[in-house]
């Protein structure tokens, strides 16, 4: 059975539908793509899967669960992390706090036990900061653990981000345009960080505009339009499919008027 | 010269309360993200329970509650009772976002002290009460008792001091401050943030009522005009300038600010030129925010500085010992 | 019946005071705490054109429109323009500020105590079965005219025309063309004033003190709101509606909580629809 199932699920607003009727599964450690024009209904459907908007109908399953109507913070508990658009993150914070705070459980971040002292929440923090530490060597962020956020430079703060959802060990990631405002060079180090977490068993529902990145990492890709899914399958296929080229030929033609 | 030195006393027994106050409003504002402007009415909640707890039938014939506690009691119960009054307000409000939430408790203190002005049966309206009871009244001679309070009020700044300054460095503090930072990848992170502000006011509630009897002690009064919009801004305008998010900040502030203002009060004139001293206060306090805020709106004391050394890997001894073990 | 009258009366004052703050709010994007103290100033300023100078109530309302109004727009330009970029909520504290120095300086050049206009309300007419004079008939009427007035600028001239635009869109109005600071310095102009008018009816219907600011501000803020902050002619209709509430709701409840009435419907409104009473549907469409 696939770790996410979205079946029907359609979002209103007012008058306005953004999603309509769409569906899609991803299984346990494959990449599950959603492309499409701007306004075709992608972080909406995030937002309804992740639980940040109600879904007006449909199901939304995750490893085995019904997650239509629970609050994001569940949602994040049960292991279905995302990110966001602009990786803002914690800016006071410095990139070894944003992880910690990321990682540390309810009963490390206690009220009670923060007015104890360090002896009551050091050690629940230990298995945190060994992570953290693995975390940030492994995505050669460790030199500037003590910078704050909002010190760093923008290919940084979405290094970070990354960081910051794989301290909690997530069964998934949802990742909103990780490759918007990157560089070539970047793209190819975010692809292959992508791949290697693929390999470590993390599996991931990506969003993007980058064509060319999306047809290199993705499994199976999902094309929106409109609110609905018009045409899914392997990479190669979408890629000659007549439907999607038009709406994105569409597309590509609007903005170069 | 001989009129200076209790005049001072006066001073720094007023800069001590605004200084624990400000620290207290740092932990719900500065720190929670909780822009809390019905300060004035948490900390009058406070001090009438504490008053009306310990008044006996003598303080007011038509007085409704008259149960006549001891003191501690009181204090415990006023703080008690202002943590239940931060939580009721607290459900509507914190689920309005900045603005919103700024108006709703302003109503909500503004709407508190009219309740006390309209009805004497509960609290001599206007008139209040000037019969209070003090910690150990009767140990001093009364022209004496001001030391003794300076002394408390001085006692319990450093206390306040040392307990914000744990809970900002703690994780506890950490997540309140990415909580404020950024909300929705808080909850994208799986942090319950509507539960941990719920607890946040409550726990400040119940602190600022622990704190609210120390102003009617030294004021020796206690009237519903105490707790308008005045105190509540005094103290917002001793954050800011001071440094919100620092620790050290209430005490900064309230040392320049009520420390400036307060002392020019005490200059003696004649009727002539009351009104004139008596709105350079305001004038002075509005000033100097306007001032912060345009040239150095992090405060005196900043966030950043407080934390400057918050920011790597904290436990280093633990790191080793976790290395001997594991082997690494 | 004669609680409808009073009710509108001091609700088409609470009008003209609410909407120049809800245009404040709609086109600079903060809530100005200082906007009572302008009510305050109003309302001393008309004394001392009636009683210093010797006009007569039309010529000093109109005085003390245009001089408050001056003087919100140079307060803008010294004291909010240099904070401008540092967001809402220090736009809003800065205000506070303004407001407290306002309320200082006043309490040191007019002092603590209160001060009576003389102005003679006319004759008495009946209104079914209540009374009315004819200074009351007057403030609705000049509140009506004056909202009037600020449709037909707002939407026949070229000025006005950009002050929605900028209301609107901000930076689509920039890219348009439209210049930016004429629009806010009109804005800041018609904002003040009419709080001084406000004021001074205030002043005019009751007395005038350094407290006026302090007292209404919150009732302002609860029209504003209610009126769905930014909708000009939603905050007016709040405005009258909320001073009708107060105002009958003295059949019921005591007179002394009236204001506690208005702060009770503010939360209420808060809670159930934060967009206001009058507010237009207005979903914000995510975009993928």
């Amino acid at each position: 059975m696939p770790l996410l199932q979205v079946q029907g699920v359609t979002k209103r607003f007012g008058g306005v539908t953004a999603v309509n009727d769409a569906s899609m599964s991803a299984g346990e450690g494959s990449i599950t793509a959603l492309i499409g024009p701007n306004g075709a209904g992608k972080t909406t459907l995030f937002n309804v899967i992740t639980g940040f908007e109600a879904a007006s109908e449909g199901r939304i399953v995750f490893d085995g669960e019904e997650v239509r109507g629970k609050k994001p913070w569940q949602v994040a508990r049960l292991g279905m992390v995302r990110t966001f658009q602009t990786p803002v993150g914690f800016p006071t914070l410095s990139v070894w706090d944003n992880l910690m705070v990321s990682g540390a459980s309810d009963e490390a971040e206690s009220l009670w036990r923060a007015i104890a002292g360090r002896r009551a929440w050091g050690p629940p923090l230990e298995s945190v900061e060994l992570r953290a530490e693995e975390v940030l060597r492994d995505l050669g962020l460790w030199d500037r653990r003590d910078r704050l956020i909002e010190d760093l430079g923008a290919g940084e703060q979405k290094l970070v981000e990354f960081a910051r959802q794989l301290v909690n060990e997530p069964r998934m990631l949802l990742l909103d345009e990780p490759a918007s405002g990157v560089d070539p060079v970047g793209i190819g180090k975010l692809r292959e960080l992508i791949l290697s977490l693929k390999q470590g068993g993390l599996s991931m529902v990506v969003i993007d505009h980058n064509l060319g990145f999306i047809l290199s990492i993705a499994d199976t890709v999902y094309v929106l339009a409109e609110g609905s899914v018009i045409a899914h399958g392997p990479p190669d296929t979408i890629a000659q499919d007549p439907r999607v080229i038009e709406t994105y030929l569409g597309q590509t033609d609007e903005e170069a008027a | 010269m001989s009129g200076v030195i209790p005049y001072a006393v006066s001073v720094f027994t007023l800069i001590g309360f605004y200084a624990i106050v400000a620290m207290l409003l740092n932990l719900q504002a500065g720190w929670g993200g909780l822009w809390d402007l019905g300060l004035g009415g948490l900390l009058g909640a406070g001090a009438y329970f504490f008053v009306l707890a310990t008044a006996t039938s003598e303080a007011g014939e038509n007085l409704i509650f008259t149960p006549g506690w001891p003191m501690w009691l009181a204090i415990l119960g006023g703080a008690v009772f202002t943590a239940l009054v931060a939580f009721l307000i607290g459900l509507p409000a914190l689920r309005l976002r900045g603005e919103y939430f700024l108006i709703v408790t302003f109503a909500f203190a503004e709407m508190m002290r009219q309740l006390v002005v309209n009805e004497p049966n509960l609290a001599n309206g206007t008139v209040g009460f000037t019969e209070l009871q003090r910690p150990l009244a009767g140990s001093f001679a009364p022209n004496d008792y001001k030391y003794f309070l300076l002394g408390l009020i001085a006692v319990l700044v450093v206390l306040t001091y040392l307990l914000m300054r744990r809970i900002g460095h703690s994780p506890y503090g950490r997540m309140l401050r990415a909580m404020r930072d950024n909300e929705a990848l808080a909850l994208a992170l799986g942090k319950r943030v509507t539960r941990r502000r719920t607890q946040l006011r409550v726990f400040s509630g119940f602190l600022f009522g622990l704190a609210a009897p120390l102003y009617i002690w030294h004021i020796r009064a206690i009237v519903p005009a105490m707790y308008g919009p005045d105190i509540t801004f005094t103290t917002w305008t001793v954050l800011v300038v001071g440094g919100i998010g620092a620790v050290a900040g209430g005490v900064v502030g309230a040392l320049v600010l009520v420390g400036i203002t307060e002392a020019l009060l005490f200059i003696p004139v004649s009727t002539e030129h009351v009104d004139l001293l008596g709105g350079s206060k305001p004038f002075l306090l509005g000033l100097a925010l306007i001032v912060m805020l345009r040239l150095r709106p992090d405060g005196v004391v900043t966030e950043r500085w407080t934390f400057r050394k918050d920011r790597g890997p904290v436990a280093e001894g633990v790191k080793k010992r976790i290395q001997t073990v594991v082997g690494t | 019946m004669q609680n409808i009258i009073f009710g509108l009366v001091t609700g088409s004052i609470l009008a003209l005071g609410a909407v120049g703050f809800s245009m404040i709010r709609q086109t600079e994007g903060f809530l100005n705490i200082a906007h009572g103290q302008y009510l305050t100033l109003g309302a001393f300023m008309g004394i001392v054109f009636m009683q210093d100078v010797g006009m007569n109530v039309f010529l000093a309302g109109v005085l003390t429109a245009i001089t408050i109004g001056l003087i919100g727009v140079v307060l803008a330009r010294v004291i909010f323009d240099p904070v401008r970029k540092q967001g809402a909520l220090v736009l809003l504290f800065t205000s506070v500020g303004l407001a407290y120095a306002i309320y200082g300086l006043a309490m040191a050049i007019f002092g603590t105590g209160v001060k009576l206009y003389s102005v003679d309300f006319g004759a008495s007419f009946d209104v079914g079965s209540a009374s009315m004079t004819v200074g009351e008939a007057v403030i609705i009427a000049l509140s009506l005219v004056t909202v009037l007035g600020l449709w037909l600028f707002l939407t026949f001239t070229p000025l006005g025309t950009w002050v929605r635009a900028v209301a609107t869109n901000p930076q689509l109005a920039r890219v348009r063309g439209v210049r930016i600071q004429l629009v806010s310095s009109t804005v800041w102009f018609m904002s003040a004033g009419l709080a001084g008018l406000s004021g001074m009816l205030l002043g005019v219907m009751g007395s005038a003190s350094i407290e006026l600011g302090w007292h209404n501000i919150l009732v302002i803020l609860s029209v504003a709101v209610l009126g769905g902050v930014g909708r000009i002619y939603g905050v007016v209709a709040a405005g009258l509606l909320l001073g009708l509430v107060m105002s009958l709701s003295g059949q019921v409840i005591e007179i002394k909580y009236q204001t506690t009435v208005a702060f009770a419907v503010l939360v209420l409104v808060l809670i159930f629809r934060p967009e206001g009473l009058f507010a237009v549907q207005r979903r914000r469409e995510q975009t993928a």
